[in-house]
């Protein structure tokens, strides 16, 4: 095995099966961290790790675990600590780095075993590189990207040991309220079809048109990023790219957007790419198949029109 | 309240050539302010228009990125009343802890701070964990993906959207938080502005920088494989232009 030893450690309920499963094909011995009380804990005890811990989170945040998490890992020689790539994670990611003297490579896409190392694939410069990585010391922190460790096709027995989290929570900040956010978007990372919105577009009203012309070509509505988290036009969880969701559909069909590297890096993998932007020497050109200059308020109602 | 604000100088990856062993050539490629740090520096801004401060910004990294006076007026006409550079070719500042590492000791050797900002994660590695990783290593709390800040006495009240919820977090100062991409859109600098960035205080800090190797070794850096397109690019927006697009869609997919 690459690593001896591997601590997972997730916020997130549906990624901890996926990775444990990948943690096992890399490490002999898998360690789940999850947050909640006793039962949670129980009721993940078949996600494939031979140990849990638990940390109840009523009176405190899942980062107040950070320096108890550290001792537990510093308790075997070495090791990999593998997170999901939330917002959460990544603070907890962060501050156990520090605290195990190493960096944190993030949003990893390939997490392979080479010559008794782990060699880590990451993105860097908005797309444009491929940085391939390992770890130099003792201990490694990994974000791992969505799906990289592919479909579960193992069933694991139930964990040798449950047990709470030895070392006590220690809450630097303080929780004050906590508010339910209202609505993610469409799965767009397994839409065949996706209308992709860029800032080409002027008004927020303008996406009726673009969502008509998406219900027309039965596509989902995506957009680029400042269009979700500058205008706040689209919930971010709809924004595609290197920092947002990675689509792979039959056809994309972009619409104002300029294709920037880091958009670039999510749409790449489509089949077809459409594209309409009213700027000749825009870049989103060299990565379509079809492209028409113009503007998109002359186009999309003309083509409305031809598919009603 | 003295606030320290982090910045990174990248190169611009609109500018980055491809050689033909499928590297990258950046030195062909000019520098900026990585993006999501204009973030920072505005959410700093904003904060001393409510309570009296300073503003300090803070960049660490190699000679050719910090040696321009051009990308120091331009951090400088953005807010900052003066400007601190850690300039050391030693370092590559590619792991997140190295350059964390870096920060920190120039914090330390500061004479005090009660806040330091980041961006959410810079432009060309987009680690997103170089603010916690400064506040772990100095011990003080930290907070990531911040999305709003206020003052509230001796200590701040800080919004910060997760992907299902929002915390409202009480944070005692000293802290670092990283700011969302989100929480603000940076002005753009005023003519008036540039002007005065010029007669702004720039420090070269003197500090020495930890030999300790980096925790993270590189074995590649390689242009991911590109898929073919076939580029049918045509011009105007006429009848017959969308026709062409209608007809391209329904031999497609329709
Ligand atoms: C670290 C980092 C990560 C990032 N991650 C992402 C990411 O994941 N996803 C993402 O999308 N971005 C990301 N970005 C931002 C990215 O660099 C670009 O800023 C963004 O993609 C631009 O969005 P846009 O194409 O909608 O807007 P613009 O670049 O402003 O382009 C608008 C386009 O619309 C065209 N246009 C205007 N009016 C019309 C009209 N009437 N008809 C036709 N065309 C018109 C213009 O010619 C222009 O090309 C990231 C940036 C950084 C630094």
């Amino acid at each position: 095995m690459a690593v001896q030893s591997i601590f997972v450690i997730t916020d997130k309920a549906d990624a901890l099966a996926e990775l444990c499963y990948g943690a096992r094909k890399l490490a002999d011995q898998v360690t789940a961290v999850v947050f909640g009380d006793r039962p949670a804990a129980e009721k993940a005890a078949a996600c494939g790790a031979q140990t849990i811990f638990y940390g109840p989170v009523e009176s405190c945040r899942p980062e107040d675990y950070c320096k108890a998490i550290a001792e537990e890992v510093r308790k075997v020689p070495s090791a990999l600590v593998l997170l999901n790539n939330s917002i959460r994670c990544r603070c907890i990611a962060g501050t156990l780095g520090a605290y195990l003297n190493t960096a944190v490579m993030t949003c990893v896409n390939e997490i392979s075993p080479e010559g008794g190392r782990i060699v880590c694939k990451r993105t860097v410069y908005g797309g444009s590189a491929v940085r391939s990585q390992v770890f130099t010391g003792a201990y490694g922190v990994v974000t791992a990207g969505n799906g990289i460790f592919g479909d579960i096709d193992t069933v694991f027995p139930a964990a040798d040991s449950i047990a709470e989290i030895p070392g006590k929570p220690e809450c630097a900040v303080r929780l004050v309220a906590r508010n339910e956010k209202k609505g993610g978007g469409a799965n767009l990372a397994a839409a065949k079809r996706i209308v992709d919105v860029g800032r080409g577009l002027a008004a927020q009203e303008d996406l009726d048109m673009c969502r008509q012309l998406a219900s027309l070509l039965g596509a989902e509505l995506g957009c680029s990023r400042p269009v979700a988290e500058n205008n706040k036009w689209m919930p971010i969880a709809n924004y595609i790219g290197l920092t947002g969701v990675t689509v792979k559909p039959d056809l994309l069909f972009s619409m104002g957007v300029s294709g920037q590297v880091q958009h670039i890096a999510g749409i790449n993998k489509s089949k077809v790419i459409v594209a309409v932007n009213k700027d000749k020497s825009a870049p989103i050109f060299k990565n379509a198949d079809f492209g028409l200059v113009g503007d998109i308020y002359k186009v999309i109602p003309e083509l409305i029109k031809k598919l009603s | 309240m003295k606030i320290i604000t982090c910045c990174k100088i990248v190169p611009d990856e609109q500018e980055i050539q491809v050689l033909p062993g499928k590297e990258l050539d950046l030195t062909k490629a000019s520098w900026k302010i990585s993006q999501y740090d204009l973030n920072a520096i505005e959410a700093a801004k904003k904060l001393s228009a409510e309570i009296p401060s300073t503003l300090t910004a803070l960049s660490i990294g190699n000679s050719n990125a910090l040696e321009g006076s051009k990308i120091r007026k331009d951090i400088l006409s953005r807010g900052p009343d003066e400007l601190s550079l850690v300039i050391d070719d030693t370092h590559h500042f590619s792991d997140s802890l190295e350059t964390a590492g870096a920060i920190a000791t120039a914090l330390k050797n500061s004479d005090g701070f009660d806040l330091v900002l980041c961006g959410t994660g810079s432009g060309d590695l987009y680690s997103q964990e170089v603010g916690v990783q400064i506040g772990a290593l100095l011990g003080i709390p930290t907070v990531n993906n911040v999305t709003n800040i206020k003052v509230k006495g001796n200590a701040l009240e800080v919004e910060r959207t997760l992907e299902d919820e929002i915390e409202i977090l009480e944070v005692s100062i000293p802290a670092v938080l990283s700011v969302s991409s989100d929480i603000n859109v940076p002005s753009v600098p005023a003519m008036k502005e540039i002007m005065r960035a010029g007669k702004k205080p720039v420090h070269i800090l003197d500090i020495a920088l930890t030999d300790a190797a980096s925790s993270v070794e590189q074995l590649s850096q390689l242009v991911p494989e590109q898929q073919e397109r076939r580029m049918e690019i045509i011009e105007g927006d006429n009848e017959e232009a969308v026709e062409s697009l209608y007809q391209f869609l329904r031999k497609e997919i329709l």
